[in-house]
């Protein structure tokens, strides 16, 4: 272990930016999942296919792939848009935080669409009809029938979505983000020890999917709550 | 900013030069981490805690970290092991291929394992009571009845599976292969043509992708012809 | 009691746990005897037929099925159950295969009989019970009357000595129920040796030798049909009866 010794804090750090990645993913995903949900579950023919689009490209890319796409071309696009307006920028770096977050958002949002969807669809007309005929109303319905009901479908496969998302931020080292595999390659350069260095990032990982899985776990119980019988 | 198109017609047939390794890569080790995920699942199952706990261990290392740290771990930390230099699998971790191939198969095996659990679980007791009435033998019951249910129920999620392992292919590349997307990455840094190449070469994925799941489509239907009315 | 009894259940109990679901089950059933068991749901006649077989282990007692007793001896077991054919309120199908598959399968694996041999005895049983032209379909292109008919063919198939049937006509429609029972009440024309969980009170009528009422986990009451309807003594039974006749 005294190898490590100096490198714990930048561990820390690292995983510091995976926390922050997640977070930030996690909304980003979560709002791509609703409104591609939404196009799939519209009467709109053009927002459907657009929607089954976004989910074909993205299950049939690489995510390696969409992160370079996503870093590079934007990189590009966004030097030439400066260019416009002063013509000695040579070029404009994106940060790969921003680029990287997108880019797995993206990606897991694509999957989420079909989980939202799939949710969405699966709610019980019954209970619906019902809390109508209680006299609530549209909004009523939605806020305390329906939003419940998918969330408990949703959550399983959620909760996939949230490690995919995790384990995705390991990608983003690629680019050049500073999370945890990033420091192991820095420390590697000068211990060349890089069993143990990369070891530490698969703990980190692993210490990240546990906390998730626990979680969702957790809230799994809080959800099923009422079909325990009173016994 | 435009869109280049004589570069895509030139990089084109040199990405498509890796598509043979791409190809390699997944059949090796999807054929690999079926093998694995069936010992993995059987110990799973088997009800004697000395096989179920590692296996569920296994399950939970490789699922649990990215697949990229687990490459990493096999192709630069491995060498590093002076049991592993010494062995005579060694040769296999000199390799990027061998490192590629080891870490894919671990890691689909675990997913798979799990798949393949599920499938099994999900084989209607009753069935297996019908059997048992009858005088079939455990070994009986798990040949015949379990596992050909079981494959076919398994299989939707599988194909969702082999579909993940032809895009984890792609990280061979940073590995110092030249499956296609390394070659890619090769002709982006000679000409700084991101959009052109990358959305080329994801093009080429999306259409293996759909080739996979229209062939797996056939292979659900044909193993589910008994399900339809 | 008699020497010729094919089934003898003594003292026979079993528990899930804590809950006990057969209490000194004494039972002898006589070789080609017609057995209905009925009872309230929960009473424990499937978990008594179950222990016949060794689906369910019993954990206190004796069974002795045709001489053997039933113990951990895994090929006595089979030896047993062999000769104890048994047909389940879900039919139970082989779902991946077709009729006649389902028919051949334990013929070949269990009794090893050549495959033609097993065709043959497969296409005759299907005859019996009226539905051959059905051979080569899978089970979930049948209606329910006609797959439990399958499944009492592919139990015939294993020619056994004694058949139970755990409530076979609970799971059909009511337009489908004559069906099976005409095919049960065939079997015990020709001699089989049965033990029925039914609640079809005109099936026990006029096929049963006895009637046996199950409750919490006992035997209550044993009689022929014609005292067990018309005279039965205990006020469980009654009780039962009313329920199950008043409607
Ligand atoms: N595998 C089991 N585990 C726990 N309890 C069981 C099991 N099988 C049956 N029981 C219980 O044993 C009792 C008798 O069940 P069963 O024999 O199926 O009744 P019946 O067939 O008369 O409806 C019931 O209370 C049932 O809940
Ligand atoms: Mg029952």
């Amino acid at each position: 272990m005294d190898i490590l010794v100096g490198w714990w804090d930048d561990y820390f750090w690292g995983s510091v930016v995976v926390a922050q990645v997640f977070v930030c993913s996690l909304i980003l995903m979560i709002i791509f999942g609703l409104i591609g949900a939404a196009a799939k579950l519209s009467d709109n023919f053009i927002a459907q296919k657009l929607a089954n689009g976004y989910t074909i490209v993205f299950r049939g890319t690489p995510e390696i792939l969409v992160i370079l796409l996503l870093y590079f071309g934007s990189a590009i696009a966004l030097t030439s848009i400066a260019q416009i307006f002063n013509p000695d920028i040579k070029f404009l770096d994106v940060p790969p935080f921003w680029a990287g977050t997108i880019a797995i958002a993206l990606i897991v949002g694509s999957y989420a669409t079909e989980t939202f969807r799939g949710a969405f669809l699966g709610v019980n007309p019954g209970s619906i009809e019902a809390a109508r005929a209680l006299g609530m109303s549209n909004l009523q319905t939605f806020i305390y029938v329906r939003v419940p009901e998918m969330w408990r479908l949703a959550l399983p496969a959620f909760g996939n979505h949230m490690l995919s998302l995790v384990k995705d931020t390991a990608l983003i080292s690629i680019i050049g983000l500073n999370e945890t595999l990033f420091v192991a390659k820095q420390a590697i350069g000068t211990t060349g020890e890089p069993f143990i260095m990369y070891i530490v990032v698969g703990l980190i990982y692993l210490g990240f999917s546990t906390i998730i899985t626990l979680s969702v776990m957790g809230l799994e119980r809080f959800g099923q709550r009422h079909l325990v019988s009173s016994q | 900013m435009s869109f280049d198109f004589t570069l895509i017609i030139d990089a084109v047939p040199k990405i498509l030069l890796g598509i043979g390794l791409t190809f390699q890569l997944l059949v090796v080790s999807a054929v690999l981490g079926l093998v694995l995920a069936i010992g993995i699942m059987l110990m799973r199952i088997s009800g004697k805690w000395y096989l179920s706990w590692p296996a569920q261990i296994y399950i939970y290392i490789f699922r649990g970290t990215p697949i990229l740290v687990q490459i990493f771990i096999v192709y630069y930390g491995f060498p590093q092991l002076e049991f592993i230099r010494e062995s005579f699998i060694w040769p296999l971790f000199r390799d990027p291929f061998g490192c590629a191939i080891v870490a894919l198969t671990l890691n689909t095996g675990a997913y798979v394992s799990e798949i393949l659990r599920g499938g099994v679980m999900g084989v209607d007791r009753g069935i297996l009571e019908a059997g048992t009435a009858l005088g079939l033998s455990v070994r009986q019951r798990f040949i015949h009845l379990t596992s050909p249910i079981a494959i076919r129920l398994a299989l939707p999620a599988y194909g969702n599976d082999v579909i993940s392992l032809l895009k984890s292919t792609a990280l061979a590349s940073t590995i110092t292969l030249a499956d296609m997307t390394g070659i890619a990455r090769t002709i982006v840094a000679q000409t700084f043509a991101p959009y052109e190449i990358f959305i080329s070469l994801a093009i080429i994925y999306m259409i293996l992708t759909w080739i996979l799941q229209k062939s797996l489509g056939r292979v659900e239907r044909h193993l589910g012809r008994y399900m339809q009315k | 009691m008699t020497s010729n009894a094919v089934i003898q259940m003594k003292n026979v109990g079993k528990s899930f746990g804590t809950f006990q679901a057969l209490k000194g089950i004494n039972l002898e059933v006589a070789k080609g005897e017609r057995i209905v068991v009925c009872g309230p749901s929960g009473s424990g006649k499937s978990t008594m037929i179950r222990c016949i077989n060794r689906l369910e282990k019993h954990d206190e007692g004796k069974i002795i099925i045709d001489g053997k007793e039933l113990t951990d001896q895994v090929d006595d077991i089979n030896a047993v159950r062999r000769e104890v054919g048994m047909v389940f309120q879900s039919f139970n199908l082989f779902p991946h295969m077709t009729i006649l598959k389902n028919l051949m399968l334990a013929q070949r694996l269990v009794r090893k009989t050549s495959k033609a041999e097993a065709r043959d005895t497969a296409m005759q049983l299907l005859e019996r019970v009226k539905i051959p032209e059905q051979a080569d379909k899978y089970p979930i292109q049948l209606s329910g009357g006609q797959q439990q008919r399958v499944a009492i063919a592919r139990t015939l198939c294993m020619k056994p000595k004694i058949i139970l049937f755990d409530e076979p006509t609970s799971a059909l429609d009511p337009e489908m129920i004559n069906e099976v029972l005409e095919v049960m009440t065939d079997l015990a024309r020709y001699g089989m040796t049965m033990i029925c969980v039914t609640h079809e009170m005109g099936f026990a009528r006029s096929v049963a030798d006895r009637v046996i009422f199950m409750d919490a986990g006992e035997i209550v009451e044993e009689a022929e049909p014609k005292a067990f309807f018309s005279n039965p003594k205990n006020d469980r039974t009654k009780k039962f009866l009313s329920q199950i006749l008043s409607h």
